[in-house]
């Protein structure tokens, strides 16, 4: 079925099959391979993409749901991923980088909705990106600091 | 001049003699108080904008043209045998371009890659490729394998009573144990269970394979780009060189991900068969039950010491399980080389069980060891009245307790100073309180290797930007390597280390490299890097004289300056390197062995702080004092993050993680993240991260590796503090709610 939907600011008319995620539809009918497939099944939130302002699973999102969305991605060029990169950067907020993509749009989420958060709203944000490499703390530095410098 | 010398290395405690091919480094060494600019100042990652970006192309991200998808049929079964299976079935259907089965596809170092006697749940028995990953999973449907299920193991017990080995048990005496230990003052008999803990890297193992006439080029997940291609060699019979492996950037690997994997051969074979690119990306639960888990161990002790807690002799057993895989992890090296002790009598017993294969995982063996006897010592302490660092420290090894040897350099007992100090362990008794939550503070010593050595070899070179490109035959799998390679190159040649370009992960590069394990990678690559650059810089300096006639000795290359020591000259490094157009200065550097007959370790010592509540049986850990003795440290900003990582597994280790396998299937119930827990950002302690190490002395540039020490006494001194603040010993982790609650009756 076709869908309409608009990804990073650029409308996209996609040809896409019952069940298939939006994950799927960005990587590979988008070539947008920047969000990540971990675990596939939700557990994980290394696929976390922002949809009309809302962080949401892609793996477990159905594209043919996506009809008129704004979906962002890590590729998003706005100012305030920018400024997350430059903050992840700045604290290491990272290591391998692969859960990083679904980091940094949990964070830019929470930062759209909680302008200054917490350390706490920051943990409860974040809880859902699981990072094996540990880089807990620089992300929780980063988000802080990308959040502190939007003043 | 290039000479072949005969080297001794120890890798994750396999001591290895092989030749290796050196070249002279001419690089001076800094005296023991400089402290060479650049080196040592925290860097950010090279890496940062690709991975930040989206641009980074990991291994699950190729997409190569005519591309085909994998997938693979594994047994639901702890042991079976396939008794029929329709190979052509899935054959005929739309899109499906190759299809194998038992016997169809190579062996992997020895190991069968397609069972038709599968061993365990999640053996692989047959694959597919496809011109999509629908196609792939519509195709094993269509396989439709029969089953005759048999009788299996899983149970370690149970292992232990069959007497089926997967490594040769290993026997290791010193002194003579029994009698110390008849003549000791205490005896103290103690026994620990570690659980099997699963790598969960967040990329899964991949592989994307282009079969061409000429030659196969692997992209892979890998920690070890070069072994990948020995295997795909020896596996096709292609010669190497006619083997290119690629791995540009790569998330996580924690040892499960040496060489080229089965998922490599599977990829490869599919590829020569369909005679187009494959890849072969494996799902969260096939990762689980296939690629390796940190060795489940029960470990037991006896342990003689005199009155004033000096150790006398020690008994000691490890019973492992490696599933159908792996080697027997050093267990019980902890206890043969961390403490003096005269008299040792220790025996690992490396038991088959009908599980997937064990893989090493950060500090194999050694982390459940430390997590084993620290707590063992702890418990000494106890018995006589000492306190648990004094004790440690009346026991300390001045020498290589093993071999004797002297160390290159060790600074433990600097690190118990520090660590207490910044803990605050003087003062961890008034911590515990008597309410529902109480509080306690335990300690845990760290041993390991990490030396590194040859063969590692790299090449800079500087054109007319000068802006130096770095080549080297390493992979990173996230650790920072390449960053602090930028690092040592920077110094070099007076740049920043964003100055650096990097090129790694390529077999088609210059430049063999070492795996990227046994916290060797940048103890191996950077004397490497250091002379590679010296080489270019020594040129450099020498065209600069040229040009403005004056001695190269009295050049120097600061912040991308040409300058003269007295200051008088001073020009950009730019008016140099402009003149040579397209041309390089090149220059390349290859490892020279450490000093024969002394030890390389690292040392180290953490301190946990925990809190425990006494009616849900959660336990918190609330602060982790981390003082490690690693020699220089070339980029302190990823040395304290490889810090908290480590410390974040030992803590998943010690309170969540733990493979659970269903004994009456002998299926792994918990092989997706819901229900394996590892740790979130809500599990992050207070981390306080110190290093002791000054440079060491006996190694080219100092360095030591920092990839394994962290992980290694997390857990143990968690083990410690629990039992510090309840008055219980926790016998087996991890200490869920249920197994505290269990403990405080």
């Amino acid at each position: 079925m076709q869908v309409a939907l608009e990804v990073n600011g650029t409308p996209h008319e996609v040809d896409v099959q019952a069940g298939e995620p939006l994950s799927t539809v960005l990587r590979d009918r988008l070539e947008l391979t920047g969000t990540k497939v971990s675990c596939g099944e939700g557990t994980c939130g290394s696929c976390t993409v922002v949809v009309d302002g809302r962080p949401v699973l892609s793996c477990l999102t159905l594209a043919a749901a996506c009809e008129g969305a704004s979906v962002r991605t890590v590729e998003w060029d706005g100012e305030l991923l920018a400024r997350l990169r430059d903050a992840f950067t700045a604290e290491d907020g990272f290591q391998c980088g692969f859960c990083t993509p679904g980091q940094l749009m949990s964070a830019l989420a929470l930062l759209e909705r909680s302008p200054s958060p917490s350390r706490d709203e920051i943990v409860a944000a974040m809880s859902g990106n699981l990072c094996r490499c540990g880089a807990y703390e620089g992300i929780a530095l980063a988000v802080g600091r990308a959040a502190g410098e939007s003043d | 001049m290039a000479k072949l010398v005969k080297t001794e290395a120890v890798v994750e405690g396999r001591t290895e003699e092989r030749w290796t091919l050196v070249e002279e480094d001419a690089t001076p060494e800094w005296a023991p108080d400089a402290s060479p600019a650049v080196i040592g100042e925290p860097a950010t990652r090279l890496t940062a904008s690709a991975r930040l970006t989206g641009t980074a192309r990991y291994t699950s991200d190729i997409r190569l043209p005519g591309q085909l998808e994998a997938a693979v049929l594994r047994s639901p079964h702890a042991h079976a045998r396939l008794t029929s299976i329709s190979l052509d079935a899935a054959r005929g259907l739309p899109g499906v371009r190759a299809v194998i089965g038992p016997g169809d596809c190579p062996d992997f170092d020895g190991d069968t890659v397609l069972h038709e006697e599968p061993p365990y749940a999640g053996a692989a028995v047959a694959a597919v490729a496809a011109e999509s990953a629908e196609a792939a999973r519509a195709a094993l449907i269509a396989l439709d394998p029969v089953w005759e299920p048999l009788g299996f193991i899983t149970d370690l017990e149970q292992a232990l009573e069959s007497q089926v080995f997967q490594d040769d048990p290993s026997d290791y005496e010193r002194g003579d144990a029994e009698a110390a230990l008849g003549s000791s003052d205490v005896v103290l008999e103690s026994e620990y269970v570690a659980p099997a803990q699963l790598h969960n890297s967040m990329e899964p193992h991949c592989a994307v394979a282009d079969w061409r006439p000429d030659g196969v080029t692997l992209y892979s997940s890998t920690q070890a780009i070069y072994q990948a291609r020995s295997q795909i060699s020896a596996a096709f019979g292609i010669d190497s060189d006619r083997v290119r492996v690629i791995c540009h950037y790569m998330g996580g690997g924690f040892g499960s991900k040496f060489g080229c994997g089965h998922e490599g051969i599977l990829a490869t074979e599919l590829s020569r068969r369909a005679g187009r690119p494959v890849r072969l990306v494996l799902s969260r639960r096939e990762e689980n039950l296939t690629t390796g888990f940190r060795t489940p161990a029960r470990v037991s002790f006896k342990i003689g010491a005199s009155s004033d807690g000096r150790l006398q002799a020690v008994e000691a057993s490890a019973v492992m399980g490696l599933g159908t895989g792996g080697w027997g992890y050093p267990v019980l090296e902890p206890v043969k080389s961390l403490y003096a002790c005269d008299n040792l009598h220790l025996m690992t017993l490396p038991m088959r069980q009908n599980l997937g294969p064990a893989a090493a995982f950060r500090a194999p063996g050694v982390m459940e060891g430390t997590f084993a006897f620290e707590q063992a010592l702890d418990e000494l302490a106890a018995q006589v009245g000492v306190d648990p660092i004094e004790l440690r420290r009346r026991n300390h090894a001045d020498a290589d307790p093993g071999t004797g040897r002297p160390y290159t350099s060790k600074r433990l007992l600097e690190s118990y100073d520090l660590a207490a100090e910044l803990a605050g362990w003087d003062g961890r008794d008034a911590l515990r309180g008597e309410g529902r939550i109480r509080r306690g503070m335990g300690c845990a010593s760290q041993y390991w290797w990490g030396g590194g050595g040859p063969p590692a070899y790299a090449e800079v070179r500087v054109g007319a930007a000068a802006k130096p490109v770095l080549t080297v035959g390493l992979q990173d799998l996230g650790t920072g390597v390449i960053t602090a390679c930028a690092v040592v190159v920077a110094e070099r040649l007076g740049v920043r280390p964003d100055d650096v370009t990097v090129r790694a992960g390529d077999t088609d590069l210059a430049g063999h490299g070492p795996f990227s394990g046994g916290s060797m990678t940048l103890a191996s690559i950077a004397p490497a890097v250091r002379s590679a650059g010296h080489h270019v810089r020594t040129q450099l300096l020498e065209l600069a004289a040229d040009m403005f006639e004056i001695s190269a000795d009295d050049l120097e290359l600061v912040d991308g300056e040409v300058r003269s020591a007295d200051g008088t000259l001073r020009h950009p490094l730019l008016e140099v390197t402009e003149k040579l157009g397209n041309a390089w200065v090149r220059g390349s550097g290859s490892r020279a062995p450490n000093p024969d007959g002394l030890a390389v370790n690292t040392f180290g010592c953490q301190i946990a702080q925990v809190a425990v509540d006494t009616v849900t049986g959660l336990v918190t850990v609330e602060r982790i004092v981390a003082v490690h003795d690693v020699g220089r440290i070339v980029n302190p900003m990823g040395a304290r993050s490889q810090v908290i990582g480590g410390i974040l597994q030992g803590v998943g280790f010690a309170l969540s993680e733990e493979r659970v396998v269903d004994p009456t299937t002998g299926t792994v119930v918990n092989a997706g993240l819901e229900d394996y827990k590892i740790p979130t950002i809500a599990d992050l302690p207070e981390v306080v991260c110190e290093f002791v190490g000054m440079p060491d002395p006996k190694l080219a540039l100092g360095v030591k590796g920092l990839g394994e020490p962290p992980v290694i006494p997390t857990a143990g001194a968690i083990g410690n503090a629990v039992a510090h603040a309840l008055g219980v010993r926790l016998r087996e982790a991890p200490y869920t709610p249920r197994r505290v609650l269990e403990a405080l009756g």
